[in-house]
């Protein structure tokens, strides 16, 4: 079966500083797999561009057997089924429901049908009880969460996480962590990027490693 | 000077109905929010477009933009006027001393105003947010609309400072309007008028009105805030 | 009040310069924008050693300068306005100076079509019937005092539509709304010959006795208003109704013609 994604000949420069010189991965539908490497290796860069919110020089991606250009415009469709959560996740300065809403509002879903599964995911996330909070009121794990949950509503083929604990500890990480377990068990494709080493350890998730400016599977 | 029997008197005007006062006030009014309202659909994407898009250009554009702000509105309606004139390119239209000549100088006066707020606006925007409606699968227009209600209050307030800069100035309207009773005599160009004739009554009422007005809106902008301004 | 501070300096001023002395006059616009001040009152200063300084409004409005002890000495064209403002004691010593006489005027298409008429009163009539535009001074200024008249002897109300443009402002800028609105106005003769280059307007209506448009010098009451320079104003009507001041005024011309004509008594 062939992958569901394929990144191919990465070449992604900043001015003078080469961050991937021909860089390849290859995700399998239902499989997790874990990013690792130093702080500045270009993770998150790496992951934004199979994202489609910056381009590489050069490249080519691959998404279920459709090809284009890395360098070039990140095909439209693709957005619906890719979904990315940034490292400090921005919540609309709405409501809680609103942001979860919002891309299936995109999709054209009625309102009721909307708001049932928007509850249905704050409820994932644990966040139920915060229904009637401003987002910005949130506390950072909270965010972190109200982001997850807003990804989640969307059943997203491929889910790209970047530093989905970033800057929690303790109680706050703990539950991030049960929700990305959560989102990895339930057969998403997901790619986390991250240094957090409870994350890195799950057995189930494929490591990939960032060095030498290149992309590989690692132990 | 007795001050006190015209502010009286100013007063019993205004609560009297008298209907060539709020004929006065109503074209203020009007003139002012159509001007914005026509500019709002080209001046807010427009702003959007400059603040986010590199082009050729785009830093003298902006540099151009802010030059413009404080442009003196007196000449802005000599030029209007020699344009609309009867010997002027626009003649033909007879545009000249009707309604329609002070709201297009006023979209004139607005437009630089509406654009560098909007600019500032989208460009202190967390750019965050239109990746995130991207990501959650919005198209760029509607993207776009998201960041613009996002910066909904710091693009409001350069509606809230144009408005107040259109409604309460005189040079423009008093040239391409003509102070002409019942059809271009605004607020601003009236209080000259009446002033000028003595008519000290009817100057108080309608600067009263003026300065509830601009401060007013302005006040309204600050309350609406609230929290959300003040982070 | 900026018109008191104004007066208020330029008096302080003349007292310091030695001996000069200096009258306030509040008169009507057509008196300013027809050249006529600018050509009399250098003659009056070099008679007299007397500066006139002058303020240009209507005549309603110049009377109320005068009531308010703001001038020396009004020069207007309302004899009804006039009669008033002496009859309750706010102007002494008025005496006739000079007429010229007002003209209706209108675009050379002249839509509603009264060229030629003798009948003033009949013509605002027919313009009103068309619908043509038509400017009003609508300041009280003499000429707008006049047209009223006019309104009354045709027995219409002047208030319709778009087309009655009232706009506080002065003769100058009457006719030059009448020119870009392609419509009629009320205008002084002299005013209108003094505005030819600028509007394309040409004289519809002449010669209707109610047409003649008198002038009248009215010094303003001392005992009202102790302040006032009233000997330097009795000196200037003295002068203007004197045979030099009165040949002064029909020596004045544009474009060859004479526009005001001497009428003291």
């Amino acid at each position: 079966m062939s992958p569901l994604f394929k990144a191919e000949g990465i070449v992604k420069r900043f001015g003078e500083r080469v961050l991937f010189d021909a860089a390849s991965l290859e995700l399998e539908t239902g499989n997790g797999y874990v990013l690792i490497g130093p702080n500045g290796s270009g993770k998150t860069t790496l992951l934004r561009v199979l994202a489609g919110l910056d381009s590489a020089q050069e490249g080519k991606l691959v998404y279920r057997a459709r090809e284009a250009a890395a360098a070039g415009p990140y095909p439209e469709p693709w957005r619906r089924e890719i979904v990315y959560a940034h490292q400090q996740p921005y919540l609309f300065r709405t409501s809680l429901a609103d942001n979860v809403e919002y891309g299936l509002a995109r999709r054209g879903m009625v309102r009721e049908r909307r708001a049932a599964l928007a509850a249905e995911a704050l409820a994932w996330a644990g966040l139920a009880a915060r229904h009637g909070v401003p987002p910005h009121r949130l506390s950072g794990g909270e965010k972190h969460r109200a982001a997850l949950a807003r990804a989640k509503v969307l059943n997203p083929v491929l889910l790209l996480l970047d530093e989905p604990t970033a800057n929690l500890d303790g109680e706050a990480r703990a539950q991030v962590l049960e929700l990305v377990r959560a989102l990895i068990t339930e057969s998403h494709t997901v790619l986390i990027a991250t240094h957090d080493p409870e994350i890195i350890r799950l057995a189930i998730l494929t490591r990939l490693r960032v060095s030498a400016q290149r992309i590989e599977v690692a132990e | 000077m007795d001050l006190l029997e015209p502010t009286r008197q100013a007063f019993a005007l205004l609560f009297s109905g008298d209907r060539e006062l709020w004929g006065i006030i109503w074209l203020s009014l009007w003139v002012s929010v159509a001007a914005l309202a026509l500019l709002a659909p080209l001046c807010v994407p427009l702003g959007f477009v400059v603040a986010r898009i590199h082009f050729p250009g785009r830093r003298a554009l902006v540099v151009a933009m802010q030059g413009f702000l404080s442009f003196p509105t007196v000449v802005v309606g000599l030029v209007l006027y020699l344009v609309l004139s009867r010997r002027g390119p626009l003649g033909a239209f007879e545009l000249l001393f009707t309604p329609s000549a002070i709201l297009i100088g006023y979209m004139v006066i607005a437009l630089p105003i509406l654009m560098v707020f909007t600019v500032a606006a989208v460009q202190g925007a967390d750019s965050r947010i239109y990746e995130t409606a991207r990501c959650l699968g919005a198209r760029p227009l509607r993207a776009m609309g998201t960041t613009l209600w996002e910066v909904r209050f710091a693009v409001t307030a350069g509606f809230v400072n144009a408005f107040g800069r259109v409604v309460s100035e005189v040079g423009c309207a008093l040239l391409v309007g003509g102070n002409i009773a019942g059809l271009t005599r605004n607020i601003p160009t009236a209080i000259a008028l009446e002033t000028s004739k003595g008519e000290f009554a009817y100057g108080i009422a309608l600067g009263f009105v003026l300065m509830v007005i601009a401060v007013g809106v302005n006040v309204a902008l600050a309350w609406l805030q609230g929290e959300g301004g003040l982070e | 009040m900026i018109k008191r501070i104004v007066f208020a300096l330029a008096t302080l001023l003349c007292a310091a310069t030695a001996q000069a002395q200096t009258v306030r006059m509040a008169t009507t616009t057509s008196t300013a924008n027809t050249g006529l001040l600018d050509y009399l009152l250098p003659k009056f200063r070099s008679r007299t050693g007397i500066t006139v300084q002058y303020v240009a409004v209507g005549t309603g409005a110049a009377l109320k300068i005068g009531e308010q002890g703001d001038a020396d000495v009004v020069l207007v064209h309302d004899r009804e306005s006039e009669e008033k403002f002496v009859a309750a004691g706010f102007g002494v010593k008025r005496r006739d100076v000079m007429y010229n006489d007002f003209v209706i005027v209108g675009a050379p298409a002249d839509p509603a079509q009264i060229r030629g008429m003798k009948d003033a009163a009949e013509a605002l009539k027919r313009i009103r019937a068309a619908g043509s535009a038509f400017v009003s001074r609508g300041d009280r200024s003499g000429t707008h005092l006049r047209e009223l008249q006019l309104w009354r002897a045709a027995g219409v109300e002047p208030k319709w539509g778009g087309y009655y443009l009232s706009i506080g402002q002065g003769m100058g800028t009457a006719l030059i709304m009448a020119y870009e609105k392609r419509g009629y106005t009320l205008t002084d003769r002299g005013t209108y010959l003094a505005y030819l280059k600028k509007t394309d307007l040409q004289i519809m209506v002449e010669g209707d006795s109610r047409l003649n448009n008198p002038y009248s010098v009215i010094a303003i009451n001392p005992s009202r208003h102790p302040r006032i320079n009233h000997a330097g104003a009795t000196r200037f009507i003295d002068w203007l109704t004197s045979d030099e001041g009165q040949r002064a005024i029909a020596g004045y011309k544009v474009g060859g013609a004479q526009l005001f004509f001497p009428s003291a008594k």
